[in-house]
């Protein structure tokens, strides 16, 4: 069965470009420009996958995060965005989504993307790989749940090639892992951004809600 | 300030719960209330009308009813405080104007009509209040006509102070409107000219695009250091700008860590760029990727291309690319220069440098 999608962006020609790249893909089933018009859209048509812009003319991809994940829990989320700023990615990410691409992914890509969401895994695209890992980095511990505020050294290996450009299927190989083993471990890493508490994530999430 | 409405609480009433639905409202001490309440009713019994009046507003709504009561309560209550009656009439003439302005949707708000009725009433208690109104009223009436004055006039002074703010507000949102319309001109107007120009000539129009969309985003989201003494990630951005736009492929940068950028790392830029122009020279493909990243130890950077790969033994001995400019320069640099390539499955450079004490 194809995967239910909703597109939220405010720029119309992105967007017509993202249906025409997804082509026969996944079953897009509505879209939305506005944080306001995205949250009621969303919990009526309770889609599989929402492909979420970082920034909205009236407010942030996060907001819809916090609005639909009460009433749709089983509704994913996939950040997608032109933004560099990490503070910007990792408030999304905290707020939810599983996963980051940038808007120069191809269509293919993408669709490989939605798909990997919608089953449950997470998606770093290699410069959200580079944030985390930046994040992680050790020797800036400030206390807190050590198991949630460090990587473990494979998690961090996965990453690393990740940043690299690899693929999971090239990480698996090269690694000697399953490619169902480097998904658990990115998952996990996923995990670790959302629950720690390390002093650089939450600097990054403070940075963002003041703006 | 919106009145806080209450229930009688039936569970701790003693007399009608009025005391203890204040008190429940409030989160106070129920007795705390009562006790407000039997010194006000020693105040010629000004507490009893009160209570009556509270009792009445809580149980039937009964507003005229309640507003009358503690309207007479006041009068009491400063009957009681010794003050002339002729004082105890003006303040309630200023008080009524008041309460009538008020409720005509009076000046409390800065947009609302004049109330003259309001104004009048408390025009007329300000004079009954200074004409004789005894010893006290000397003290009280000029109080009183400020407070009126403050209330009917003080809406006007906010409003003026709140237009002059936005007045400012609008003032500086259009200079940072001409800063950006002067910036956009500069660089997106100019580009997409450019674009329209060389419209037949797709290579250099992903170029340009692309030059432009790095410009723009270090612009909009330019937070960390641009120059490229300062900042290695600064440093492989601008080479891995120069690469997109002399080839024409797209370079995806990931980094984590930073540090300056020394003689040493000078040269890891170099051979990185070295690295990037190879690929995007040879290994037919649209997109490279770089990462960087930097630990207490070391430095390295991973140039990466999904390509064509190549043979090393296949490449002429003239063909000094590889050898000297990257794994010669790494190793006058102190580092290690690893290319890990085969035939169709890519090529990875990974460059890695030890960081000094220093």
């Amino acid at each position: 069965m194809k995967r239910r999608v909703v597109l939220v962006d405010d720029h119309d020609l992105f967007v017509a470009g993202v249906r025409s790249e997804l082509g026969d893909a996944v079953e897009v089933v509505g879209q939305a420009g506005t944080v306001a018009d995205a949250v009621p859209l969303i919990v009526e048509l309770d889609p599989d996958v929402v492909l979420v812009d970082v920034h909205l003319p009236d407010g942030s991809g996060d907001a819809i995060i916090n609005a639909v994940a009460a009433e749709r829990p089983g509704v994913r989320f996939l950040a997608l965005s032109v933004s560099d700023a990490a503070e910007d990615v990792i408030a999304v990410i905290r707020a939810g989504a599983r996963g980051y691409v940038t808007k120069t992914i191809s269509g293919a890509e993408l669709a490989a993307a939605i798909e990997r969401v919608a089953t449950g895994d997470a998606v770093f695209s290699p410069r959200l790989a580079g944030f985390v890992l930046d994040a992680f980095r050790a020797g800036e511990q400030v206390g807190g749940d050590a198991e949630l505020d460090e990587l473990t050294p494979r998690e961090r290996e996965v990453l690393q090639l990740i940043a690299r450009g690899y693929m999971y299927k090239e990480i698996a190989a090269r690694l000697h892992l399953s490619v169902k083993t480097v998904e658990s471990h990115v998952s996990s890493v996923l995990r670790k951004l959302q629950l720690s508490t390390r002093h650089e994530l939450a600097r990054w999430a403070t940075q963002h809600r003041l703006v | 300030m919106a009145l806080r409405s209450f229930a009688p609480s039936s569970d701790e009433r003693v007399v009608a719960g009025v005391c203890a639905g204040i008190a429940q409202t409030l989160a106070v001490d129920p007795t705390l209330v009562r006790l407000v309440f039997a010194l006000l009713a020693l105040a010629g019994g000004a507490g009893i009308l009160l209570y009556l009046a509270l009792w009445a507003w809580a149980e039937g709504k009964r507003v005229w009813v309640a507003a009358a009561l503690a309207f007479v309560a006041g009068c009491v209550l400063l009957g009681a405080l010794g003050l002339s009656a002729r004082a105890v009439v003006g303040i309630a003439l200023i008080a009524g104007g008041l309460a009538l302005a008020w409720r005509q949707g009076g000046s409390f708000h800065p947009d609302a009509p004049l109330s003259y009725g309001g104004i009048g009433l408390a025009a007329l208690g300000a004079l009954v209040l200074l004409w004789g109104g005894g010893t006290s009223s000397a003290l009280l009436a000029p109080g009183a006509v400020a407070g009126a004055l403050l209330l009917i006039g003080g809406p006007w002074v906010w409003r003026l102070a709140v237009e002059r703010d936005v007045e400012r507000t609008a003032r500086i949102r259009s200079e940072e409107r001409s800063d950006m319309a002067a910036r956009v001109h500069d660089s997106v107007l100019q580009t997409l000219a450019l674009i329209q120009k060389h419209a037949q000539e797709p290579r250099r129009v992903a170029s340009l695009a692309r030059r432009q969309e790095r410009e723009l985003r270090g612009w909009l989201y330019g937070d960390h250091p641009l120059d490229e003494s300062a900042s290695l990630r600064a440093a492989l951005e601008a080479a891995a700008g120069d690469v997109e736009e002399l080839h024409g492929v797209r370079v995806e940068l990931a980094s984590a860590g930073d540090c300056p950028v020394d003689a040493s790392v000078g040269a890891l830029v170099l051979a990185a760029r070295e690295a990037m122009t190879n690929a995007a020279k040879f290994a037919v493909v649209e997109e490279i990727d770089v990462y960087a990243e930097v630990t207490d130890d070391d430095v390295s950077v991973f140039v990466r291309d999904r390509g064509a790969g190549f043979d090393r033994a296949a490449v002429p001995a003239d063909r000094r690319g590889v050898v000297e400019s990257i794994e010669g320069r790494m190793e006058r640099a102190g580092g290690r220069a690893t290319v890990v390539t085969s035939l169709g499955s890519g090529t990875e450079v990974e460059l890695r440098l030890p960081r000094r004490a220093s």
